[in-house]
């Protein structure tokens, strides 16, 4: 992500020996903004003042928006349906032709209450549906919307119409409502920052962009989408009500297809997981008729030129055009240099007695059976060993303990307790981190953003205490700076927090994995294949690296194809073929072991 | 067909391959040739990088580093070059197109052919394998899993390779199927091409070829005749780590 | 009046379907849902009424012309909003380049042919009623191109190779079909079958400009309930939806008709995600 949005920075002096550089720096850009929305007035034309007052109201949509499509990676384009419903809400409400009327800002905040509600609605389905069928799904709510408007006419006046709600002096002149548009966005562009910069923002770029690793970090999609749905919708509701305020008079006609690509192409023009890009872009789109005036006409191609351009050439947008800092030169000779005594803060949870036990598990898939009758347990503090072929289900083994895949048969206890299966959100609440056989990473985040993406769970502030930044919020913040700076310390990345994880190399990678599991403090490290990919020398560092986590209490699951690896660090080694055990001992006697050699050698 | 001048160069010369998918590199720097009319085993544990390698020769993948074929270079990434210089690649997982007959899948494998000429060579192919030449008309996907690799060998005979790859041809077969298979590729060095052959299965792979490559993590460890005293020992050496850099002997 | 909703119906339903096979033909070679697809179907409508009705040329030699419209703009959206987005990881990404080239597309017919519907020609003038043309038509169509496709995947080579390619893409490359020729054939293919059904739905909804983003949705509802890539279901789901339509359009009328199609298609897409007749997604991890 853009160093707009940066994780906020806890205060010098915390002793973490993180650097509290740019605390102040990305502020610049905003205060800029506001300080020239501020002046516009005094230039004495209120003509710009009108465009202004639209792009403010537009912007407080959009900020909201923002979260649900550039952080979140739904595409929910059909979201003009908010600001309607948002406009049509406050203006009957304050029109009274159904109840009494509503004072004015009463009923923007109905107005608020409805766009929240029915953007929870809009937003469900994507939990169910892929991409494009969300996109789809949403056009359709926003058709069926608008008709609703046109056909319920004694309610909305039909085509047309019925004033907007009237607000009070001195909001009733055009610098009037100017400034309360300008005051709402500028709170607008506070909480939706605040947002962004928490655990949920970084949440929801893991579920955009490595959903299957925020699973396993404990990311629940279902409850993070839901809150940022009702947040986004109540923004799109109070948008609409202070639109229907601007225009003083509305038809289903001011809510066009066209006006929701606006909002949806701002964001995507700005780029994704950024405020100011987005923000920047429904400034330009806004205002770009107004510059292009004998191409007013057609002001809705370019915008839809201007997208496709920056999808083929900058898919990052105007944000990735401004991040400077995540893209400075690669220094390719760096080296992972593992600090183990950075371990101490991390691995304290002193989980003792029976471990993990796997207990006569049967997995098939179709007709194949990728797993038979195993048995294996994972003690606290020992490292495990699971090799074998390929196709003897060792991965499959993996995802059954982290609740990828259910087994027809058999089950999994953890310290004597039987375990749910099939959920893999519930495994970091138990302690149980995983890494993955290909690295699953954000790479439009930095690496410090995600590896704290690992400690999600072990924050206790709701999202709401995240929106106002209250104390529970704040400490949530500090601890996981501390704990990722840790764990980036004790892996050996510790100089590259700030850097995009996607100018990381293969090796680096691995070792963030690693890092992220460890931000959850866990009982039990399950690593799918570390070694592959890593030099000589890269497997010996992890090798030892293991062995310090294992060193202090951790129970490690070491699944791998280095034979070397496994037989220098494990303590114990299960050997499977074809989904059934086929060996389990010790290093010394599994390498000694015929059948072992044989399976491997082919029979 | 165009043979070459020189008996001793080889047919296939690769100097310094390197390959990988995405940020993960697999392959380190890979120097391999093979000669007509000679089958070459190429072993190793999973993960070695031997299915990667040939995916690397043959284009699928892209790759560098020289691959020449008969003399001339093949650019990488290109594999409808590749197979119209006479380098084929049959891949590993018996990928027939279920939905098609078998007739079709072979009919494929000749797309860019003369009609006429296409024909032919299917009736060519098919005269290897009359278990399948009887089930033309079935549908690919109705058969069973010996019978698709058998169809999938045949899909690479449809382009008269000069050299053919053959990617761990005898996964999931039964022993009577994989020899079946296997002496296939004994009756093409007979008609003097060249045969690479990815197995898991040492001994069989030992039985059928003249030489040998072992890998492991991405590179070439092992150099012999397969006919080598020894060469079990060394290999499951190899294959298990620590002594696996043994010295390379031509 | 039943065999009126009958009619309209079977007739919308087929512009639906093959706006759905549309789709589906995209698809198969590309794993690329393509926005596009509805704006085909809406300039077959445009063209056809621009060449035969405003510069006067014969009808088959419109219909020609028209199809040859939309099988350039067919070519372009593979040029120009799916080949270069193929090679990159980020998936999203092909939903915003065909979604901005559709945009575009509308923007320039509703700049240059209007924003108001034209009338579109008549074109052999047999039948009246519920029988008239512009009913049959679109389902004579819809049966033409089916027809067509089957002809086309059983009997000829690169029909079979469009199945092949469609079913496991990295076998036929490694078996040397060329993918890039026959994925652009198939976008080429659709925008045909989008140009031959705006066309004969040229009666029925005239040559206006907004008819492609609702082509869109409706010929995306038979793609979704069908199953991705199976054009039997976009058939079955597309007859189905249209005559649903039409009942509801009948029975109570305007809004409430649209609602319930609406509702219908999500509850049926939030219960079968994959659609009625797909295949459930791949393994995750």
């Amino acid at each position: 992500m853009p160093t707009d949005t940066l994780t906020a920075v806890p205060r010098a002096g915390a002793g973490s020996g993180a650097p509290t550089r740019g605390a102040g720096l990305p502020v610049l850009p905003y205060l800029l903004i506001f300080l020239l929305a501020c002046a516009l007035p005094l230039a004495g034309d209120n003509y710009w003042t009108v465009i202004a007052t639209r792009a403010a109201i537009y912007w407080v949509l959009v900020s909201g928006l923002n979260l649900i499509v550039g952080y979140g990676g739904q595409l929910a384009i059909g979201w003009v349906a908010l600001l309607t419903l948002g406009a049509y809400t406050a203006s009957v409400l304050a029109g009274g032709n159904v109840l009494p009327p509503v004072p004015p800002f009463a009923a923007l905040a109905v107005a608020g209450a409805c766009g929240g509600l029915f953007g929870l609605v809009v937003g469900l389905p994507a939990l169910r549906l892929r991409t494009f069928y969300f996109a789809m799904a949403t056009l359709g709510f926003a058709t069926i919307v608008t008709q609703i408007a046109l056909a319920w006419q004694d309610v909305t006046g039909g085509g047309i119409g019925l004033p907007g709600p009237a607000l009070p002096a001195p909001f009733d002149s055009e610098v009037g409502l100017y400034y309360l548009c300008l005051a709402v966005a500028a709170a607008c562009t506070l909480l939706s920052a605040s947002v962004a910069a928490s655990r949920f923002g970084r949440g929801l770029i893991a579920i955009r962009d490595a959903e299957v690793a925020a699973e396993a970090c404990g990311i629940s999609k279902a409850r993070l989408l839901a809150a940022v749905f009702v947040f986004s919708g109540v923004f799109a509701g109070v948008a609409g009500g202070l639109f229907a305020s601007l225009q003083t008079y509305i038809t289903p006609e001011a809510f066009t297809f066209e006006l929701s690509v606006l909002f949806f192409i701002s964001i995507l023009i700005g780029g994704r997981g950024s405020i100011l890009g987005p923000l920047l872009g429904t400034l330009i789109l806004t205002a770009l008729p107004e510059f292009a005036a004998p191409l007013a006409a057609w002001s809705n191609f370019l915008y839809a030129a201007m997208l496709l351009v920056i999808v083929l050439t900058v898919p990052g947008g105007i944000a990735a055009l401004l991040d400077f800092r995540g893209r400075r030169a690669r220094d390719d000779d760096r080296r992972v240099l593992p600090d183990p005594s950075r371990l101490q803060r991390l691995l304290d949870r002193g989980e003792s007695g029976r471990g993990i036990e796997l207990q006569d598990v049967s997995l098939h898939f179709g007709g194949v059976k990728a797993i038979d009758g195993l048995d294996l347990a994972i003690a606290p503090g020992r490292i495990h060993g699971l090799i074998g072929p390929n196709g003897s289900g060792k991965t499959t083994t993996l995802n059954v303990i982290s609740g990828y895949v259910t087994p027809q048969q058999g089950g999994v206890r953890q310290a004597g307790a039987p375990v749910p299966m099939g959920q893999p959100l519930a495994c970091a609440g138990r302690g149980l981190a995983r890494t993955f056989q290909t690295p699953r990473i954000v790479g439009d985040a930095t690496v410090l953003q995600n590896v704290m993406m690992g400690g999600h769970v072990r924050a206790a502030g709701t999202f709401v205490e995240s929106v106002f930044r209250l104390p529970r919020h704040r400490r949530d913040e500090r601890a996981l700076h501390q704990d990722a700076h840790d764990a980036l310390a004790a892996v050996g990345l510790a100089g590259l927090a700030h850097l995009r994880a996607d100018r990381l190399q293969h090796s680096e990678l691995r070792f963030l994995e690693i890092a992220r599991a460890l931000m959850l403090h866990p009982a039990y490290l399950l690593l799918d294949e570390p070694a592959a990919g890593l030099s000589a020398d890269e497997i010996l560092r992890l090798g030892e690296l293991v062995r310090e986590i294992s060193r202090r209490g951790t129970g490690v699951l070491l699944v791998e194809h280095h034979a070397d690896l496994i037989f220098d660090i494990c303590d114990h080694v299960t050997v499977l073929n074809l989904g059934r055990v086929l060996a389990s001992g010790t290093p010394q006697e599994i390498r000694q072991h015929k059948e072992v050699v044989s399976a491997y050698l082919g029979a | 067909m165009h043979t070459s001048a020189h008996d001793d160069t080889p047919l296939l010369a690769v100097r310094g391959l390197h390959a990988g998918y995405g940020k993960i590199r697999i392959l380190h720097g890979i120097d391999m040739a093979v000669r007509a009319g000679e089958i070459v085993a190429l072993l190793g544990p999973n993960g070695a990088g031997k299915s990667t390698l040939m995916r690397a020769l043959s284009g699928i993948i892209p790759r560098t580093g020289e691959v020449a074929f008969d003399g001339r270079l093949l650019r990488p990434g290109n594999p409808r070059e590749a197979a119209r210089a006479g380098l084929v690649h049959v891949i590993e997982g018996h990928r027939v197109f279920t939905q098609l007959s078998v007739l079709d899948n072979l009919m494929l494998a000749g797309y860019d052919l003369a009609r006429a000429e296409r024909g032919r060579r299917v009736e060519e192919a098919l005269g290897y394998f009359p278990e399948i030449a009887e089930k033309r008309t079935d549908r690919a996907g109705a058969l069973s899993g010996g019978q698709q690799q058998m169809l999938v060998v045949a899909q690479g005979l449809v382009k008269r390779p000069r050299l053919l790859i053959l990617d761990e041809p005898s996964a999931g077969l039964s022993p009577v199927l994989v020899d079946r298979v296997l002496s296939v590729a004994a009756r093409l060095r007979e008609q003097g091409t060249a045969v690479v052959l990815v197995e898991q299965l040492v001994e069989k792979a030992l039985a059928l070829a003249d030489r040998v490559y072992a890998m492991a993590q991405g590179g070439i460890v092992l150099q012999a005749p397969a006919g080598e005293p020894g060469l079990p020992q060394r290999l499951e050496a190899a294959y298990f780590g620590s002594q696996a850099r043994a010295p390379l002997q031509s | 009046m039943f065999g009126s909703i009958l009619s309209s119906g079977l007739a919308v339903g087929a512009i639906y379907a093959l706006i759905g096979i549309t789709y589906n033909t995209m698809y198969s070679t590309s794993r690329v849902m393509s926005f596009t697809a509805g704006q085909l179907g809406m300039l077959g409508g445009v063209l056809g009424s621009l060449f035969i009705l405003k510069l006067g040329l014969p009808i088959f030699a419109g219909f020609l012309l028209t199809l040859a419209g939309c099988a350039l703009v067919g070519f372009v959206t593979e040029l120009v909003a799916v080949r270069p987005v193929l090679k990159s990881i980020e998936q999203h990404l092909y939903v915003l380049s065909t979604l901005a080239l559709a945009l575009m597309i509308q923007q320039v017919t509703a700049i240059q042919w209007g924003t108001e519907p034209q009338p579109f020609p008549r074109l052999f003038g047999i039948g009246s009623g519920v029988l008239d043309e512009k009913f049959w038509l679109p389902v004579a169509a819809c049966a033409a191109v089916v027809l067509g496709l089957e002809l086309l995947y059983r009997r000829t080579l690169v029909g079979r190779a469009f199945l092949a390619v469609a079913e496991d893409n990295f076998a036929a490359r490694a078996l040397g079909l060329p993918e890039r020729h026959l994925r652009v054939f198939s976008y080429v293919l659709a925008g045909v079958i989008g140009g031959i059904a705006g066309f004969a739905a040229g009666e029925l909804m005239l040559a206006f400009f907004a008819n492609g983003p609702l082509l869109n949705f409706y010929g995306f509802v038979p793609v979704a309930l069908g199953g991705l890539g199976n054009n039997r279901g976009a058939v079955l789901g597309g007859l189905a939806l249209g005559v649903f339509q039409q009942l509801a359009n009948f029975t109570v009328g305007g809004v409430f008709a649209s609602i319930a199609v609406f509702v219908l298609f999500i509850v049926v897409l939030l219960a079968v995600p994959q659609g009625i007749f797909g295949s459930a997604a791949a393994r995750r991890v």
